[in-house]
């Protein structure tokens, strides 16, 4: 972005320019660039605008007004003077350089020379393609508002500030991509986000030297935070336009890349991905109720398969009420292989999914609810325990609301699957530690990741525990590091 | 304006033996499950109660559960301990260091001073790795806790 800034101003012979844009942006051969010559009171005009991101009816109305001009009858005028004034807009910007010029045309806005000044108007009529708000689908409540974020910044950004009025809210614009250069924006409440996150992010933006960031947010993660071959997300992602409010409240601060719209949320802890915008539209206690369910089932979907593999491998470990646990035969295949067959049959199951169009994929499901589980029992291929707790860690995983760490948990549940078959019950354990040390050592944006468990920090883990109603919760969270940390007034 | 507001009103010594009582009463807890599933001979009683008692209760899950009330308060005087000491070591290498260290000593000197207890040699290899992986977590989330929280709390007084 920094590289050779062509610094050349905006010439007084529109000749000159029109040369320069024709040579820069190849008018003659790219068909989407549109232009447009004018003679106003004997002197000539040039409109230049991008085909696809702007509005044709603004700028024909924009033509229209500007040939208002010819009836004027003071001619003694200034032709610039009047044309400024006669652009039926209200944001109109004057530029000066031929550096903006292009920069704004390719960005969406019209560019209008007039000959004989060194100045041009750039007029915002963007009208960018793009879907209107809809409920995200990774992200669903049964009540609540359904609107999520676009792929577009600027409604993302209208988004926001309709639920935060708040005059503090500050939406930062960077850009990034030496070709690409593509919006981000920061946004945060300024005096209650952490003025030390704020600057690193921002540094870290600044370095940023690339091309272009096609996978927009998941670029500008990598760049932010180090993630090395660690498969837990460090940042927390929302398409949720209330989440995203939320956690500018409590003083995080919110990054959106244009193009997409997931945010990133920073900066994050494990027990943010366990938690889900359902458990705030309950009542506390059926919140809190949910809650401790869903970590049922993601501490399932980890330590189950192997749990059940050490007390497979050790039958003698069981206490003697639970001796019923444990395939009753011999099957034909080693557990082990079952296990892992069955495991990765459900993500053979999970990867068709997301590519198998929707009359399919009923098609796909029965096909493997009952050629794959029922059949492979009775062919003698899996035992039917085996089936079980293969399920049940699946669904654990698929109620885990971060999708990032549903994955993530997947790979640590095989890791901890085969350690366990090799060094049985030791494996076991001592694989659990190891996972414990390494996740507790993660940091995020100098957070740590097992806040507030590992740190511990009573009040927090109290937060993460039980849903604590709203008007009780008059505290932010001490790892945003708050300027500013109530609130509620006492 | 804030700023003073913000000021941590807290005691971190004070909040080291909270810390400390958590720690206790949530891996002993966790080795009572432990015990349950035969991973390790020896519970939260074996440490506590049976060094003195023999009645038959103490086995049952009462014994365990006062047990672990009573762990849970002795740790807080560990983490207590681990605050006057060592808080100003960050990170987790140290942490990990002083639960091995906390094995070693509760496993070797115990059956000197206690008689009932079985010196750690002859414990089964299951129960000898569960109770050091025990312990390296125990001493991870107390020392973690209380260096994190102390510097935490430098950081804001400054």
């Amino acid at each position: 972005m920094k590289s050779k800034l062509n610094k050349e101003n905006i010439h007084k012979n529109i000749n000159r320019n029109e040369t320069f844009i024709n040579q820069k942006l190849g008018l003659d051969v790219s068909f989407d660039v549109g232009f447009r010559k004018q003679i106003i009171r004997d002197k000539e005009i040039q409109l230049y605008y991008v085909t696809g991101l702007t509005d044709t009816a603004y700028i024909i109305e924009i033509i229209k007004a500007l040939n208002l001009i010819n009836e004027e009858e003071n001619q003694e005028r200034d032709l610039y003077d009047l044309v400024y004034n006669q652009l039926v807009h209200q944001q109109v910007e004057v530029i000066h350089t031929m550096d903006e010029v292009v920069d704004q045309l390719l960005s969406g806005l019209v560019i209008l020379f007039v000959d004989g000044s060194d100045t041009a108007f750039c007029i915002d009529v963007r009208q960018y393609p793009g879907r209107a708000p809809q409920e995200p689908d990774t992200e669903k409540v049964i009540r609540g508002s359904r609107d999520g974020y676009t792929e577009n910044i600027i409604e993302n950004t209208a988004l926001t500030r309709r639920r935060i009025r708040d005059e503090r809210l500050r939406n930062e614009l960077i850009q990034v991509g030496e070709r690409s250069k593509t919006d981000i924006c920061i946004s945060y409440l300024e005096d209650i986000a952490d003025p030390v996150l704020i600057e690193k992010v921002k540094k870290e933006l600044d370095e940023i030297s690339i091309d272009g960031l096609s996978m927009a947010d998941k670029t500008i993660e990598e760049y932010i935070v180090k993630q090395g071959m660690n498969p837990y997300p460090l940042v927390r992602y929302t398409e949720r336009p209330d989440v995203a409010a939320a956690h500018l409240f409590e003083g995080h601060v919110l990054i959106m890349v244009d193009t997409s719209p997931s945010m990133i949320i920073l900066p994050t802890t494990f027990f943010h991905h366990v938690q889900h915008a359902e458990e705030y539209r309950e009542a506390p206690s059926v919140g809190t109720f949910v809650r401790w369910i869903r970590f049922l089932g993601i501490i399932a979907s980890i330590f189950l398969l192997p749990f059940w593999l050490v007390l497979v491998q050790e039958p003698e470990l069981l206490p003697s009420n639970l001796k019923f646990i444990g395939p009753n035969e011999v099957g034909n295949i080693p557990i082990i292989v079952q296990i892992l067959l069955a495991d990765i049959g459900i993500e053979f199951l999970r990867m068709a999914a997301i590519h198998t169009p929707t009359p399919l994929s009923t098609a796909m499901g029965l096909i493997a609810a009952i050629l794959i589980g029922e059949i492979a029992i009775e062919v003698g291929l899996f035992s039917s325990e085996v089936i079980l707790y293969v399920a049940v860690s699946a669904i654990g995983t698929f109620a885990t609301p971060s999708y990032e760490l549903s994955v993530a948990n997947k790979m640590i549940r095989i890791l901890l699957i085969l350690v366990t078959f090799f060094f049985g019950l030791e494996g076991f354990l001592i694989g659990s530690t190891l996972f414990i040390i390494l996740i507790s050592g993660l940091k995020s944006l100098d957070t740590p990741y097992l806040w507030p468990w590992i740190p511990f920090n009573a009040n927090a883990l109290t937060q993460i525990l039980l849903r604590i109603s709203v008007p009780l919760s008059k505290t932010r969270p001490s790892i945003v590091k708050p300027k500013n940390n109530r609130r509620q007034s006492e | 304006m804030s700023n003073k507001k913000n000021k941590s009103n807290y005691n971190p010594a004070l909040r080291s033996l909270v810390t400390g009582f958590f720690g206790g009463l949530f891996w002993s807890s966790i080795s009572y499950f432990g015990h349950l599933f035969h991973f390790t001979s020896v519970s939260p009683s074996t440490f506590i109660l049976r060094l003195w008692y023999d009645y038959a209760w103490i086995e049952k899950w009462k014994g365990e559960i006062l047990s672990i009330l009573i762990i849970s308060l002795l740790s807080s005087l560990v983490g207590l301990f681990y605050f006057f000491l060592l808080k100003k070591f960050i990170g987790v290498l140290v942490p990990l260091v002083f639960g091995c260290i906390l094995w070693a000593v509760i496993f070797s000197s115990f059956s000197y001073l206690f008689p009932t207890l079985i010196h750690w040699s002859s414990l089964s290899s299951d129960t000898i790795v569960s109770t050091i992986c025990l312990f390296l977590l125990y001493g991870l989330f107390i020392g973690y806790s209380i260096n994190y929280d102390y510097a935490i709390h430098q950081e804001q007084s400054n």
